[in-house]
């Protein structure tokens, strides 16, 4: 029983209160929603994305691959983007998934090689400090349902030793003497398994970039999320070296003869 | 919108075996994710101490903390009370710890296999949330359906029958263990796409006995690190990469 | 101190009937007591030198630095209590990570400074705590080029060219005042830092002392680094020589 007089016989709109039927204190209250006001959310997906990165073994060390393409969906949306990233003087880290969420990781490594360098105490992470810690940023915000959307690729090479390894937005870990993200997983892995195992301490640093700008060219043909814009990041007991941007020399001939890709009309 | 899986499955599977005053606790090194392969090394068996031996299987990047903090608790033992945990507490102990994320499990299957104080060989199985029990043998991950009919029949002679006057044994000789769990793990890559690569086998021998069944084994690497104990052995075997 | 023993001086949340805080003038007198720290800012950089006092002869060299690092691109060298030193240098570290985090940018030692004052001066307000027992001089590059400021106990920030705090600051402000800091390079201030710390010791009342010093600037690639051996080598064995000379 409504015990308000002045609403008794008036009609009732349960949406919006026009005849100001409700008292003040239990007015319904239709105004937008702001965006949060469902309870914090946490579980994202990626938005602008990175696809593959490719790395692997060679005789003085690591290298690595990432096209320079962001894509915001299928829209080819920044066509600049550096997805390979100087670590310190050992390491380098490549990320595929969400850009915004590797600027991050960017921004945290950041402050982590900091807090370090200040103590002065003549330590400096390497390589398997960089992916133990990622693995357990990773890991941890997994657990809180919160993920960074991220498969990295983590190289390097440190007191003489190479270090190759891998950590996603699960916090699975992994290292093989050939790595690749994305949809480099499934064109690109098989090649450089059949170029590359067994060859580790043999491969030269021409014999491994011309695997990679192999593996690359082929990733440009099949992964739409793709560019023949990338990058190589070579790790040796010189350091790190990240190129400018490298041109994919392609060729389209073939498509002349495909049916329904060329200027054929039956 | 599809909300954030945090759980994804990585293939491999594990095998343990206890005998009379032995255990062997097996695992492939195949590690993947749906039909990839992600690495052919990755290990997903793992000494504790000088008599126990964990091997976890599932979800791999749980199993690998999970590993990382038993490995702890079992240091802070250490270090409060000068010696290893018995077996039958870090049973007990992992069980413990799998029920406390009763409501956000490690997704991993946990077989643990050693020595006890009473010197017999033992294999423990979980599950993910904890339940447990001491077995003799014990197989899990995705093959398990292929090898644990084999292992009942060949370890508990399920569906045989002994010959007349005869009985089956209680435990099996250590050179006949080792010889199903190889021809289990090669059966089982045949058969199962999530499993190859590599194998790796962890015997724990009890106080005092001898290398029986260890002569002729190629390529045993001993682990031990204290004397006039139980003793560990690990040795590794290719399986197809294919 | 004729106002000693009236009560005053009891409390930082109290001023003496005169307007004064003596537990801020009692902890410029911790910084009085300390081995000199002078920071000098050049054309191309900053150096950053301290006297540090050895008071055993137990003690490990390199121990009990003075000068810490608070971000790539800023130091800091403290006179007065070690231990404020310390805390004052993990509150800039702090400081300047949060500032980074908001801005995404290097933080500039103005900035920085500006902070640590604030802190400095909320010590000079309640009864629970004590103002610091340090004098602070921070020391760096960024986007605006090489500054300098330094940070009293009472919370005070002042911006300088050639500064210096502890024990022989007057003499070392009298040594600075002689400089063309402007026109020197970074290499030339080192050795100029070194002298000054030599000639601002004295040998009869003092035990022994190590000098540490450290830059910041073009030689550096704009990091905040320990001078190299070699080069703090170089500039003891001129300040040496100078010291010869002087008077």
């Amino acid at each position: 029983m409504d015990h308000f007089p002045t609403n008794w016989g008036r009609p009732r709109n349960d949406m919006f209160d026009a005849y100001g039927t409700y008292p003040i204190h239990q007015r319904p209250d239709n105004r937008p929603k702001d965006t949060f006001a469902d309870s914090v959310q946490r579980t994202q997906q990626p938005i602008v994305t990175g696809t593959s990165v490719l790395a692997i073994k060679f005789k003085d060390g690591i290298m690595m691959a990432a096209d320079n393409l962001a894509s915001y969906g299928s829209l080819a949306r920044f066509k600049d983007v550096q997805r390979l990233h100087p670590v310190g003087r050992y390491t380098v880290i490549g990320a595929g998934g969400d850009m915004s969420d590797f600027q991050h990781i960017q921004h945290i490594l950041e402050e982590v090689q900091i807090a370090e360098s200040t103590q002065q105490d003549g330590h400096e992470l390497g390589p398997v400090e960089i992916h133990e810690y990622m693995s357990q940023v990773m890991y941890a915000r997994r657990s809180k349902l919160d993920p960074l959307w991220n498969s990295l690729l983590i190289g390097g090479f440190k007191d003489g030793k190479r270090f190759l390894s891998y950590v996603d937005l699960l916090g699975t870990t992994y290292s093989a003497s050939t790595l690749a993200t994305g949809f480099g997983a499934y064109i690109a892995q098989p090649l450089l398994r059949k170029a590359v195992e067994g060859h580790e301490d043999d491969l030269t640093a021409e014999q491994a970039q011309n695997i990679l700008e192999y593996c690359m060219r082929v990733l440009f043909y099949r992964d739409a999320r793709s560019l023949d814009k990338y990058q190589i990041a070579t790790i040796t007991a010189e350091g790190v070296n990240i190129s400018g941007s490298l041109k994919l020399q392609t060729s389209w001939d073939f498509a002349e003869n495909i049916r329904g890709y060329g200027a054929q009309t039956q | 919108m599809s909300s954030f899986n945090p759980y994804t499955q990585n293939g491999g599977t594990i095998l343990a075996i206890a005998g009379a005053d032995f255990s062997v606790v097996a695992g492939d090194t195949r590690q993947s994710e749906g039909y990839n392969i992600q690495t052919r090394y990755a290990p997903k068996v793992f000494r504790l101490t000088d008599r126990a031996v964990l091997a976890v299987n599932g979800f791999a990047a749980d199993g690998n903390m999970f590993v990382k903090k038993v490995k702890q608790r079992l240091e802070w033992y250490r270090h409060a009370h000068a010696k290893d945990m018995p077996l039958r507490s870090i049973a007990r102990l992992i069980q413990t710890m799998l029920y406390s994320r009763r409501f956000f499990p490690y997704y991993v299957y946990n077989i643990l296999g050693g020595i006890e104080e009473d010197g017999s060989g033992a294999v423990y199985s979980f599950d993910p949330v904890g339940s447990y029990e001491r077995e003799t043998c014990r197989a899990a991950g995705p093959a398990q359906s292929l090898l644990q009919p084999f292992l009942d029949n060949q370890i508990y002679f399920k569906n045989q029958q002994p010959a007349p006057g005869m009985s089956h044994p209680t435990h099996l000789p250590l050179q006949a263990v080792l010889a199903l769990v190889i021809d289990s793990f090669t059966s089982a890559t045949e058969r199962h796409i999530e499993v190859g690569d590599g194998l790796e086998m962890y015997i724990i021998l009890g106080k005092g006995r001898g290398l029986q069944g260890l002569e002729g084994v190629k390529g045993v690497q001993e682990l031990t690190i204290s004397e006039d104990g139980e003793r560990i052995f690990v040795v590794r075997r290719e399986l197809k990469k294919d | 101190m004729t106002s000693i023993g009236t009560g005053y001086d009891l409390s930082a949340s109290t001023y003496s009937p005169d307007g004064r805080i003596f537990q801020v003038e009692y902890a410029t007198k911790a910084v009085e007591n300390s081995g000199t720290a002078i920071g000098l800012r050049v054309k191309d950089g900053i150096v950053l030198g301290v006297e540090k006092l050895i008071h055993s002869k137990l003690l490990v060299p390199g121990a009990n630095r003075r000068i810490q690092t608070v971000d790539r691109h800023i130091g800091m060298a403290t006179a007065g209590l070690l231990a404020d030193g310390r805390n004052v240098a993990n509150r800039a570290r702090d400081e300047s990570s949060q500032i980074r985090g908001l801005w995404r940018e290097p933080p500039t030692v103005k900035e920085l400074a500006d902070r640590l004052a604030l802190y400095a001066q909320a010590y000079t307000l309640y009864s629970s705590v004590r103002p610091f027992g340090i004098s602070t001089i921070f020391g760096g590059v960024d986007k605006t080029g090489p500054s300098l400021f330094v940070v009293e106990p009472s919370g005070v920030c002042l911006g300088y060219h050639g500064a210096a705090v502890g024990k022989g600051r007057q003499l070392a402000k009298t040594e600075l005042e002689k400089l063309k800091l402007s026109e020197l390079s970074m290499r030339e201030a080192v050795i100029e830092a070194a002298r000054i710390i030599y000639i601002v010791h004295d040998d009869n009342k003092e035990k022994e002392f190590e000098l540490e010093m450290s830059w910041a600037g073009d030689e550096t690639g704009g990091l905040h680094v320990p001078v190299p051996a070699d080069l703090l080598a170089e500039a003891e064995q001129k300040a040496r020589e100078a010291l010869e000379t002087f008077e």
